[in-house]
């Protein structure tokens, strides 16, 4: 709980500095592939997480590490308060948290699809722009699949789900019988 | 009380008269002896005498000692403890007629207890039957409402297990059956629904 505070604070203060150059959306996808990094390389984690090491030894790897990289300044420079203020385990949930603004600011809403079959290109199509009649926002819709719903799909927008599978029906079924209606 | 002693006085010399006079007549009677009977009449004399003096000293006596009084106190002490006998006598007989008064008030009272506890038991018998079946249909209606409930409860966990087993045979057969053509109508529903839910 602590740690989500504190990751919303990190992440809405990048994303302050982003709107004033204007280069949010650019941030946005060096915090994402950064966080992409620091969770495949679990040697790199255990270095920059690690009281063992002193926090020079470990910005001085950061640093090798970021000066590889085409990440912006403003990047780099938050990436190694976050070492020192000791928070850089928390760097997923700001890259999470960020994209969550970066979505607000932009107008775009994040969805996720759920089929148990991949869905036909013009229903995808019809059913994003239902959407964004909905909800007013751009929406990025995310795929995915799960044989369990048996037919139908589900639509998830933030903590709001439409739930229009088969499984479901059964379901709601199965409680009226339960129910003796 | 001085009359009544002048009485005893002259009672007292009518005695000594009387008693004189018997002793001249007997001096009389022996007179035909001449004067070899002076020394018995003498001696008579002296008896005579003696005699009135030992009536002189007993009539002194008896009035000193006021015998006559003592008499009659005791006559009266005697005639108070048989008035008091009597009296005693009658309360003994009137406590007697109580105690027996008593004693029928108490026999009464006896049958009077004997017949109130007998009610009472006979009561409190009736009272604890009823109150057994009351209990009794008090069990028997919480019994019939537990089968009930039992009843209901199996009615109820067997209808879940028969849906629930219906519920997985219909979805074996739809996933079985389902087509490509459904799943778009399906889809196409939801698009629609969701358009007009807006």
């Amino acid at each position: 709980m602590i740690r989500s505070r504190v990751a919303k604070r990190y992440a809405k203060a990048l994303l302050s500095l982003g709107q004033e150059d204007g280069q949010f959306q650019a941030y946005g996808k060096n915090l994402v592939d950064f966080s992409g990094f620091f969770d495949a390389n679990k040697e790199l984690r255990e270095v920059l997480t690690s009281p063992a090491f002193v926090v020079s030894d470990r910005r001085r790897i950061l640093n090798d590490i970021l000066a590889k990289s085409e990440y912006s300044e403003t990047v780099k420079n938050f990436l190694n308060l976050l070492l020192d203020k000791n928070r850089i385990d928390a760097i997923r949930e700001v890259s999470s948290y960020y994209e969550n603004l970066m979505d607000e600011v932009s107008h775009i809403a994040r969805v996720d699809v759920i089929t148990p079959k991949p869905l036909r290109e013009d229903a995808a199509r019809s059913l994003e722009k239902v959407l964004e009649e909905m909800t007013s926002k751009k929406i990025r819709m995310e795929m995915k699949e799960d044989k369990s719903l048996i037919g139908g799909l589900v639509v998830k927008i933030g903590d709001l789900v439409f739930d229009g599978s088969i499984k479901a029906q059964i379901e709601g079924l199965k409680e009226s019988l339960g129910r003796g209606e | 009380m001085s009359g009544r002693n002048d009485n005893r006085g002259k009672f007292s010399l009518w005695v000594l008269l009387g008693l004189l006079f018997s002793g001249s007549i007997a001096f009389a009677a022996g007179g035909g002896e001449g004067a070899d009977r002076s020394a018995d009449l003498l001696d008579l004399l002296y008896r005579v005498m003696n005699f009135a003096v030992l009536v002189i000293v007993l009539v002194w006596v008896f009035k000193k000692a006021r015998i006559g009084d003592l008499f009659k106190s005791r006559s009266a002490e005697i005639q108070k403890k048989l008035e008091e006998l009597r009296n005693g006598k009658g309360e003994a007989e009137r406590k007697f007629r109580e105690i027996e008064r008593k004693f029928v008030e108490f026999e009464k009272d006896r049958q009077t207890l004997i017949d109130q506890f007998r009610a009472d038991g006979l009561a409190e018998k009736e009272a604890i039957i009823a109150e057994a079946k009351e209990r009794a249909n008090q069990i028997i209606e919480q019994a019939e409402l537990a089968i009930q409930q039992e009843l209901k409860s199996v009615k109820e966990r067997l209808q879940r297990e028969v849906v629930a087993l219906a519920a997985e045979r219909a979805e074996e057969i739809i996933a079985r059956e389902i087509t490509d053509k459904d799943q778009d109508r399906l889809v196409d529903e939801f698009i629609e629904s969701v358009r007009k839910s807006h």
